[in-house]
């Protein structure tokens, strides 16, 4: 410790540019992932956050919502499926609406059933208890979908009051509404009066009978029926297009930052070794173990890879508790300690090429000037 | 001016009066071969010394006649090919690289003619990195290194850098860093080759008045025949050979 905090503290400067890099990359890294989380639950956060655990679309509806539509034969080739427990119609159209004095875009998103397709999980208010109340996504309470307030189908002037307030629950970063599967019918047919059927549901939503898991009873369903899609919840919000790509994206992107930093790290150190080999020399001329120069070494990187993410982490902590747009971020505590521990480890291997170095210093190098050896 | 030398000549393997009753370095027919390439250089032939307890030696001799060979053997920094070496009351002839490195920083202090000090570190702090890398008694590792910048009249450099002191004064600190661990044997490899006639005698009298104040014994590497008068010893290598 002796050597390696007393070098820093003569090489401030030095050390401390190295920590602001390595600062710098870390918060990039955060925020990247705290995007690619916002982005993913303003894109699909409907479909993971709802209650049904299988969602079962019609096989041409390439697993999303608006380009699903269930017929009532495939609805009930899916009821019969032995261990289907519980099942019920979901059903989601985008309508234009009036909220917060502003006309926009929402996916109102109705349910048959209470636990297949309602809200998973609510952060304020109720669950609706009419047809003209819904629950809202809290990532849009700002823009007039708060408890209390009025959404309005335009045209058709259908009034629904927001009564609750749902968690990451948005639908292809549109302003989203749950209600009733009557709620979505009069919401259509104010919209479109010539529409007076009962709207043909989205996709069915599944929960298993006792002693069945969701995935068993997903390819059960997928077995019985050629036309049928069965997904789990997790598994068809994965599933949806573009998702796939979106966290491909970003991943390559946080790979290649993730390269980034033990690279940096590791060629500093390397340098920092050549620059000090005559004084490494003279510590193993006088005594010093090798193993006591290599482990001040990588108490360096230690403490300059632990600066470094407590630096990122503070410049990523005010940001990750913003708004973007339609996009809601959260400070996420397990992206923090992941990268943390990652990134640590990946520092510590980087310097191997400089820790043997350091361990092939020969002390008779002392005797002549000459420092490392090789 | 006459610091004690004998005068009476001696033969390399004189063990001199001090030596037979406590010798502080023990060389017997000490040999060292060097690899180059498919040829093998002999930089010393079956070397025999004894340095007494309080004994300061001379090591005369041209470049490339084997003077750092024998002080690097002398202090546990290389290993001979053949013969065998005593350091203090340990034949270290057989010693693996970490038993070198604790005889090194236990038994041995050396002021090097190239590197001394270490650039990032205090003048006191340079003396203090011993006790890091040995025992660490903290507070008698402080106090001896206050007592020792003290005496080589450095008090008031203890906070400055290397780069911050004169060669005279790095030399110094030098001096005080392979006294720190309270040696039985220092080496000096051209102590005074970097410095010029002036300072160079001074600090060859500062090394006299240490080691004698202590006790300790000298090996002191030079190819100036002036500085030899502060030795109680000169011994002369030629081509590996110690010779009187």
């Amino acid at each position: 410790m002796y050597l390696a905090t007393r070098e820093m503290m003569r090489a401030k400067v030095r050390y401390g540019l190295l920590m602001a890099a390595i600062g710098l990359l870390v918060f990039l890294i955060l925020f990247q992932q705290t995007l690619q989380s916002g982005l993913l639950d303003a894109f699909v956060g409907a479909v993971r956050s709802q209650s049904a655990p299988v969602l079962v679309f019609s096989v041409d509806g390439r697993r999303n919502f608006q380009g699903s539509v269930v017929t009532p034969p495939l609805e009930a080739s899916i009821r019969r499926v032995d261990g289907v427990g519980r099942a019920g119609q979901i059903g989601v159209r985008n309508l234009p609406a009036r909220a917060g004095g502003k006309l926009t875009q929402v996916a109102l998103i109705g349910y048959e059933v209470e636990g297949l397709g309602s809200p998973g999980r609510l952060t304020a208010g109720r669950l609706p208890a009419a047809t003209d109340e819904v629950v809202a996504s809290d990532a849009n309470r700002g823009d007039g979908f708060d408890i209390g307030q009025k959404v309005r189908i335009e045209p058709g002037g259908r009034e629904l009051e927001v009564v609750g307030l749902a968690p990451d629950a948005q639908l292809l970063v549109t302003p989203t509404l749950y209600g009733s599967y009557d709620t979505l019918t009069e919401a259509v047919r104010a919209f479109n009066p010539s529409a007076t059927d009962r709207p043909l549901s989205s996709a069915i939503g599944v929960g298993p009978a006792a002693g069945f898991a969701p995935s068993e009873l997903a390819s059960r369903i997928n077995a019985a029926n050629a036309d049928a899609d069965a997904l789990t919840a997790t598994d068809a919000a994965a599933a949806t297009p573009g998702v796939f790509q979106v966290r491909q994206s970003f991943q390559i992107i946080l790979l290649l930052y993730a390269l980034v930093v033990p690279f940096v790290t590791g060629l500093f150190f390397l340098i920092i070794t050549f620059q000090k080999a005559n004084a490494l020399t003279l510590l193993r001329a006088v005594g010093a173990p090798r193993c006591r120069l290599a482990t001040a070494l990588l108490v360096q990187v230690a403490l300059v890879m632990l600066g470094g993410i407590a630096l990122g982490t503070l410049l990523y902590a005010p940001l990750a508790s913003q708004r973007l747009g339609g996009l809601v971020f959260h400070f996420q505590a397990g992206a923090v300690l992941f990268w943390s521990v990652l990134l640590l480890s990946l520092g510590l291997l980087s310097a191997l090429l400089s820790v043997r170095r350091v361990l092939a210093i020969d002390p008779v190098g002392a005797t002549t000037g000459a420092g490392v050896a090789r | 001016m006459n610091h004690g030398r004998r005068d009476t000549p001696h033969t390399p393997d004189d063990q001199g009066t001090a030596a037979d009753s406590h010798t502080a370095l023990r060389l017997e027919a000490v040999r060292k071969v060097y690899r180059l390439g498919d040829d093998d250089v002999v930089a010393l032939h079956h070397a025999d010394l004894r340095v007494g307890a309080d004994e300061i030696v001379a090591l005369v001799g041209p470049s490339g006649s084997g003077k750092t060979t024998l002080c690097s053997i002398a202090g546990a920094i290389l290993s001979p090919t053949a013969g065998r070496v005593v350091v203090g009351e340990q034949d270290i002839t057989e010693f693996g690289e970490s038993e070198l490195s604790r005889v090194r920083r236990e038994s041995v202090g050396f002021v090097f003619q190239a590197v001394n000090l270490v650039p990032f570190l205090t003048a006191r702090e340079n003396l203090l990195v011993i006790d890091e890398l040995g025992s660490r008694n903290r507070s008698a590792a402080r106090a001896r290194a206050d007592q020792l910048l003290d005496e080589l009249g450095l008090a008031d450099r203890a906070s400055n850098l290397p780069s911050q002191l004169s060669g005279g004064q790095r030399q110094r600190v030098a001096i005080g860093r392979a006294l720190m661990n309270e040696p039985s044997l220092v080496l000096f490899d051209e102590p005074t080759s970097a410095l010029d006639t002036q300072l160079g005698e001074k600090v060859m009298e500062l090394i006299r008045h240490e080691m004698k104040a202590r006790g300790t014994a000298a090996v002191i590497v030079t190819h100036d025949e002036r500085m030899t008068h502060y030795a109680d010893r000169v011994v002369h290598i030629t081509d590996g050979v110690l010779a009187a």
